[in-house]
């Protein structure tokens, strides 16, 4: 360590970028966390006499993870369904949050920056679109 | 006993978790999957889910606040994003593995060792003199891994530019590899590579740390959905419960951070993670 380094090239990202990823990490917190206690809700009285062994045996939501499954179910008002939405509308929130971050990296025209941000996002839908359900 | 009571318990000891977990600062999530397991029954990697989960829910309100503040170096954060992810999925899937090949009780035994180990680590007294600005490497350079941050305590800004970006990717990579398999959020590791290899300060690398977990536990969560793994009636009050829980600790006791406290928990989840590691080698 020195006192007086060679300094980086300090590049700000605008104000907005921070007040816009903040507003998403909180409109898609609150957004499943709404979903999911009113389909924990629901879950609860439609299955008030279930056990919590058979509750786990059964994972109420594998069901509901395709999206014609998932359409269907939340068509016809099924619990699973909307919880399977809540679980999805968290994942996808951190998500947002890179694709947000490569909107204002491309913006400020740092092409490096802007490659990286879309190496994660890439790598977040093959793990979740290729290499998950290849594991069920 | 009916299953709303069930989830009832799990949300009120999900509270508790998250409230002495903010409070002692080591975080109530790890904590969570011992308490699934040994006292739940619930399969490993269904409570791995689960942590997942409130990880996600955790980051995403503590996140905020640090985006808020501007702590969080989201350039920063972008840039080892890209070795945390690749970690996290490559992590899950030798979880998922692990468990198709019938090796559950392995996981349990690296899961407890894992645990004692981060909650050790946990206990280090957070290097806390002033800092001092570190000499930037090309890559650093090249992207400007660089900042500053109003210090609200010391009333100035504080500028600073990120060091060992090599070393930085190579932690970064084996957090995102435990956080995958294991569904905790490994801020311990994450917060080594920004304060010792970036040589960051110490409260950008928390705020970054924590932005960053999210991610990583997208990834993980991910992963596990996809593979069927996450039970949200599970996973919701566990989720809710704790990020309640470490908002009360952040909101009704700031700044509290006893030592005494800190080092019960610690025993508390050295103990979990001692019964872990029994029922893994095949013990009652």
């Amino acid at each position: 360590m020195s006192q007086n380094p060679p300094a980086a090239p300090h590049r700000e990202l605008p104000a907005d970028a921070y007040r816009d990823m903040t507003r998403i990490l909180r409109i898609g917190l609150i957004t499943a966390l709404v979903i999911l206690l009113g389909g924990i809700a629901a879950y609860l009285v439609e299955n008030a006499s279930i056990g919590f062994g058979q509750m786990l045996a059964e994972n109420p939501i594998v069901h509901y993870l395709g999206l014609d499954a998932l359409a269907h179910g939340l068509a016809t008002g099924q619990p699973e369904a909307y919880l399977t939405l809540g679980v999805l509308v968290l994942v996808a929130t951190p998500i947002a949050r890179v694709v947000t971050g490569l909107y204002f990296f491309a913006r400020n025209r740092e092409r490096e920056m802007a490659l990286i941000a879309t190496t994660v996002g890439v790598l977040l839908f093959v793990g979740i679109l290729v290499i998950g359900p290849f594991l069920r | 006993m009916d299953l709303i009571w069930y989830l009832v318990i799990l949300a009120a000891v999900a509270i508790a978790a998250g409230f002495v977990g903010s409070l002692t600062g080591i975080g109530g999530g790890i904590i969570i999957i011992p308490v699934l397991v040994i006292f739940f029954n619930v399969p490993l990697v269904v409570a791995i889910g689960a942590s997942v989960i409130t990880i996600l829910a955790n980051s995403a309100t503590t996140g905020s606040a640090y985006l808020h503040d501007r702590l969080t170096d989201l350039r920063i954060g972008m840039f080892l994003e890209i070795a945390t992810v690749p970690g996290a999925i490559i992590g899950a899937v030798l979880t998922v593995y692990l468990v198709h090949a019938d090796l559950q009780d392995a996981l349990l035994v690296a899961l407890g060792i894992i645990l004692i180990l981060l909650a050790v680590a946990g206990l280090r007294r957070i290097r806390d003199d002033a800092y001092t600005i570190a000499v930037p490497d090309r890559r650093s350079r090249r992207l400007g891994l660089s900042g500053s941050y109003h210090d609200a305590q010391l009333n100035e800004t504080i500028a600073y530019q990120a060091a060992d970006t090599n070393r930085a990717l190579g932690i970064m990579f084996a957090a995102g590899l435990v956080a995958g398999m294991f569904g905790i959020g490994s801020g311990v590791l994450k917060v080594t590579a920004l304060d010792d290899a970036l040589k960051l300060p110490i409260k950008v690398s928390t705020a970054t740390s924590n932005f960053m977990i999210g991610v990583t536990a997208c990834a993980t969560t991910g992963v596990l959905l996809a593979a069927g793994y996450v039970n949200a009636v599970l996973a919701v009050p566990v989720a809710v419960g704790a990020t309640a829980g470490a908002l009360m600790g952040s909101y009704i006791l700031p700044g509290v951070r006893s030592r005494t406290v800190r080092i019960a928990f610690t025993l508390v989840l050295v103990g979990l993670s001692i019964e872990l590691i029994i029922r893994g080698l095949g013990g009652p």
